[in-house]
């Protein structure tokens, strides 16, 4: 029987990280992962990932899938189409490998085995049609297959909302995005994406039926009271045909419960997970547990996860020393812990959070509608007015995040050592209008106004996703944060760089007085939606 | 000490669920405790699901037979639960010469006793199941056999049970039992006492520990059996299927999945990890080369799920059923060895009648507790 | 985990829903109904529930109905769904031709 200093099951971020420091050590390391190919969920992610530079901020996930791999290739033996059937006693992986099962041992185990998608059940649920965001995802980014023409989302988390805006952007049409909750659960500036493309918010909605007899054909929604149950006559159908399913996902930790680990049901950490420390140890010495599986949080916290749970691993077979352990995982702590603070933290999940950091109330239309109105907006510390060109910073919550600090070669933008305080924009430093900030946010919520661009009329730089790209000189409609037509608009600068990671700079000419309401722009000959 | 009852039960599994039903269908007022937070969690929920009478021990058939005739078939509208019962006959195959010698005397035995089973060909066993292998020489078959799922058997019981007014309670692992002016009369629970008239341990091998201060000693091991069971297929046959080697028995359920057990050989020695009751990695495996030797057509089914569970292996292969002679009050039921399934409605019936002065339909002789002896 | 659980405690009576026929279990077709009514029937555990109705036990081994039957049973019992003892992880975690199962490489 072959063996082992440590296996890791599952090659998304955390499993790969993992490897990566236990191998660093010395250990012989297998990872076995059931799909064709590794990197988890990292390959679907097409989104500039938040956080610090530490935490790979402003990067695509698939360009940090990329990079881990590039980091693991050389020491880590990564099997892949070999589902773990079972941990067994002795710490015994058995693996399906083509057509055998073959019997592995190890002396440490990593359980990096991710999460799956929950389902909410309603009138119509098991039609074809009625996809899970995250397959969704796999069909457009990984197999560049459309899910469908006209989708319904429900789910108004950060997977809801990110997914919405690729739907939008693989030219689906989104025509509702709903939620039980009274208040989108992602991030506002997720939303507020969404919202400015013309997709409307449906909170304190429910699906109540998926229509169709052979495949979905429609679905009906309805206004949901206090107790989520559905008011009668306030039902509205919508035309789709296909149904996304955003509503959180579950640990996948059974094999730590068939390793006879303590577990507990919790619902902050998702569901099912095991009972760990800090670093990921679980009740049996030598097992840990990194990433989803342990708690659902996002990738950037699994890869810290992971490399914790690595370093761990070595220590506990003196692949390095308790000092060593202690010096590196304290660094790691600290990122994580950074990762894990602001409004969306774990430990402010199910809180009602009525005002930033900075006392600023916080803009309820985010909340409820996906997007600021003109007047919430004024009052964040990244919304100014000057002369000539300037940043205009719609972030308006607490979340960890500050690649647009670094990102100002005039270091005009200031976040500050807490990294989830509001940015901030210094009026003593002139903007050059370069437009990296507006690239490196991943939130895209900054744009650059020039409120003097010519007589009568401003000039608006906005991040722009979409293809093909508008040319210069073509003109249109501003719409505004709503994704309603504000006024006509004209095209007078494409910019693209690869500093800006494929992110388009448009920048419009509306006049002077829509300059605080156009926010993204829509071609003429469109007849819906964004352009495409 | 308010929780008194005439009969307390320690155990839910389907002979302490099925105990309490019959009890309370004759009116006694009985208290179920449940050591486990699910009813029934040991071997009622883990067995194969055989109903049979061909390959046993000649001192338990007149009970099996018994329950065969009179329970099993009614069993369904009794308890209100489908229970799945399907008596289309038992297979047990041979392969080798040797494996019919063990079949041909496993078949005298029963017939001494009255059970209709025979010895049948190779050809004649294709002909009850046509998807078995060539390589099956011979059979005993007792058309009268049959199988039924263990799992809603012993939850139909419990639920017949509580709808009656027994009472259920679950997470209450007993740790002793006392002695009251000379009878067994007093549970003792971390929370609390309970009081009865009469009590019965059914509890599987975890009985030996409860009786054993005492002063009743049964000789037990604990062995663990596994199983396995696949997703459903279309139907193929009805009949419960054995080996005469033991390699693997099982069925085809009515919703379509193959439940099968089998042995490795090994499960005598395994290490005891309690009730955690986890699988080995070498069972499955073995079990399913096993099934393929018997029946190539099933190598593409898929399994969905495994598992594993204690039995209760007695001394001399059969249970013990009736009073634990000098502790008046106290009745045991335990030592099923791994076949107590089949057998649980007619063992539950014979106690109930015991413990209320009734007549038990068979000789309960064999199954006293006093009967292990040195054997010299 | 509901410990110390008697069956006989009072519960109010099963009263019909409109959504009971509502698929839970697509694996298995478990409706809604059939839960809420096995735990009226006194089944309350996940574990009970799964034996006597077999949702949860199918190809998906519950991946996608365990936490809905969960909440079905919490709320049957009026206890939080986190306070129900889980089901088993049990092998194979992805189903298994008999054929590949049975054919063992580096085995002990």
């Amino acid at each position: 029987m072959k063996r082992y200093d440590l296996i890791i099951i599952g090659a998304g971020p955390a499993g790969l990280s993992a490897a990566i420091e236990a191998s660093k050590r010395g250990m012989s390391v297998a990872v076995f992962d059931e799909n064709a190919r590794p990197g988890g969920q990292l390959f679907k992610q097409i989104h500039k990932f938040f956080g610090s530079k530490k935490h790979k901020a402003k990067i695509r996930g698939y360009k940090i899938g990329e990079q881990l791999l590039q980091e693991a290739s050389d020491n880590v033996d990564v099997k892949l189409n070999s589902p773990v059937i079972g941990i067994y006693p002795g710490k015994e992986v058995v693996v399906r490998q083509e057509d055998h099962i073959f019997h592995y041992k190890a002396d440490s185990i990593i359980v990096a085995t991710g999460a799956s998608e929950n389902m909410v059940p309603f009138e119509g649920w098991t039609l074809p049609g009625v996809i899970g965001a995250g397959a969704a995802q796999t069909m457009m980014n990984l197999h560049g297959v459309k899910p469908g023409e006209k989708i319904l989302m429900l789910g108004s988390g950060n997977v809801g909302l990110v997914v919405s805006f690729q739907l939008l952007q693989a030219g689906c049409e989104v025509k509702a995005l709903v939620d039980a909750a009274p208040r989108i659960g992602g991030y506002g500036v997720h939303a507020a994406k969404v919202a400015r493309c013309g997709v409307p918010f449906y909170l304190s909605h429910t699906i109540t039926k998926a229509e169709g007899t052979d495949c979905v054909t429609g679905a009906i929604i309805s206004q949901v009271d206090e107790h989520f149950k559905p008011i009668p006559g306030t039902e509205e159908h919508f035309d789709v045909d296909t149904i996304c399913v955003a509503v959180g996902l579950s640990p996948m930790s059974q094999l730590l419960m068939m390793a006879g680990c303590d577990m507990v049901d919790d619902p902050k950490r998702g569901g099912q997970v095991p009972v760990c420390g800090d670093y990921g140890e679980t009740s049996i010495p030598g097992i840990y547990a990194a990433g989803d599986v342990s708690g659902i949080e996002e990738a950037s916290s699994a890869m810290i996860e992971g490399r914790m749970a690595g370093i761990c691993a070595a220590q506990y077979l003196d692949f390095c020393t308790e000092d060593e352990k202690k010096e590196s995982l304290k660094t790691l702590l600290e990122d994580l812990d950074d990762l894990r603070q602001g409004m969306f933290a774990p430990k402010n999940r199910g809180k009602k959070i009525e005002k930033t950091e900075e006392g600023i109330d916080i803009s309820q239309t985010l909340l409820t509608k996906g997007h600021l109105t003109r007047e919430e907006a004024e009052r964040f510390p990244g919304v100014i007015h000057e002369v000539g060109v300037h940043p205009v910073i719609e972030c308006t919550q607490n979340i960890p995040c500050n690649p647009c600090q670094d990102a100002c070669p005039k270091h005009c933008i200031q976040v500050g050592n807490d990294i989830t305080a509001l940015p901030q924009i210094d009026p003593d430093v002139q903007c050059i209008g370069c437009g990296m900030c507006v690239a490196s946010c991943s939130g895209q919520a900054i744009f650059l106004l020039n409120e003097d661009y010519e007589p009568g009329f401003a000039s608006v730089t906005l991040p722009y996703e979409f293809l093909p790209l508008p040319q210069k000189g073509s003109k249109g409609k501003a719409l505004d944060r709503a994704g309603q037509p504000v006024c006509e608009a004209e095209v007078v600068n494409v910019r693209t760089a690869p500093a800006f990671d494929h992110t388009a700079l448009l920048t419009i000419k509306v006049p002077k007085e829509k300059m605080m309401d156009a926010r993204f722009y829509k071609g003429l000959g469109c007849t819906e939606g964004v352009e495409k | 000490m308010e929780k008194a009852a005439d009969v307390l039960i320690i155990g839910s599994g389907i002979i302490g669920c099925a105990t309490a039903y019959y009890l309370a269908k004759k009116g006694a007022a009985v208290t179920v405790l449940e050591a486990n937070d699910s009813i029934g969690n040991g071997g009622s929920s883990r067995n194969g699901g055989g109903v049979r009478q061909s390959g046993r021990d000649p001192r338990e058939l007149p009970m099996v037979m018994w329950g065969i005739k009179n329970l099993w078939p009614y069993l369904d509208e009794e308890l209100e639960t489908n229970v799945e019962y399907t008596q289309k006959g038992n297979l047990r195959l041979g392969k080798t010469a040797a494996h019919l010698k063990t079949l041909q005397k496993l078949t005298d035995g029963a017939v001494a006793c009255g059970l209709d089973v025979r010895m049948i060909s190779g050809d004649e066993v294709r002909k009850i199941n046509p998807y078995l292998s060539n390589e099956v020489i011979g059979a005993s078959w007792c058309p009268t056999d049959g199988h039924a799922n263990p799992l809603t058997t012993t939850l139909g019981y419990f639920k017949s049970a509580r709808r009656l007014g027994v009472r259920f309670i679950t997470g209450e692992p007993v740790t002793l039992i006392k002695k009251e002016k000379g009878r067994a009369h007093v549970v003792v629970t971390p929370d609390g006492t309970f009081e009865a008239e009469q009590i019965l341990v059914a509890a599987g091998y975890e009985t030996r520990a409860l009786t054993e201060p005492l002063g009743i000693d049964i000789p037990m091991r604990k062995k663990k059996s596994e199983c396995l069971v696949t997703e459903a297929e279309p139907p193929m046959f009805e009949q419960m299927l054995g080996t005469a080697e033991a390699d693997f028995y099982g069925h085809q359920t009515k919703h379509g999945s193959f439940v099968f057990g089998g042995s490795t050989g090994l499960e005598m020695f395994g290490i005891d990890d309690g009730p955690a009751q986890r699988s080995t990695s070498l069972s499955a495996p073995c079990t399913c080369r096993g099934i393929m030797k018997y029946f190539p057509a099933l190598s593409d089914a898929k399994i969905v799920r495994t598992w594993a569970g204690w039995t209760d292996a007695s001394a001399d292969g059969i249970p013990v059923i009736g009073p634990a002679d000098g502790v008046p009050g106290l009745y045991i039921a335990c030592g099923f060895t791994g076949h107590g399934f089949g057998i649980g409605p007619a063992a539950a019936y014979s106690i109930a009648e015991l413990m209320t002065g009734g007549t038990p339909p068979v000789d309960m002789e064999p199954f006293r507790c006093t009967r292990f002896k040195a054997k010299i | 985990m509901i410990k110390a659980n008697d069956r006989s405690n009072k519960m109010a009576p099963f009263v019909p829903a409109e959504d009971d026929d509502l698929i839970i279990c697509r694996c298995e077709e478990v409706t809604k109904g059939e839960i809420r009514k096995a735990v009226h029937e006194g089944m309350y555990t996940l574990p009970e529930v799964r034996r006597y109705l077999r949702c949860g036990m199918g190809l998906c081994q519950g991946q996608t109905c365990g936490k809905l039957v969960k909440g079905i049973i919490a709320r049957e019992l009026g206890v939080k769904p986190s306070q129900l003892e889980a089901a088993t992880g049990r092998a194979p975690m992805r189903p298994t031709e008999l054929k590949i199962m049975g054919s063992e490489k580096g085995g002990a």
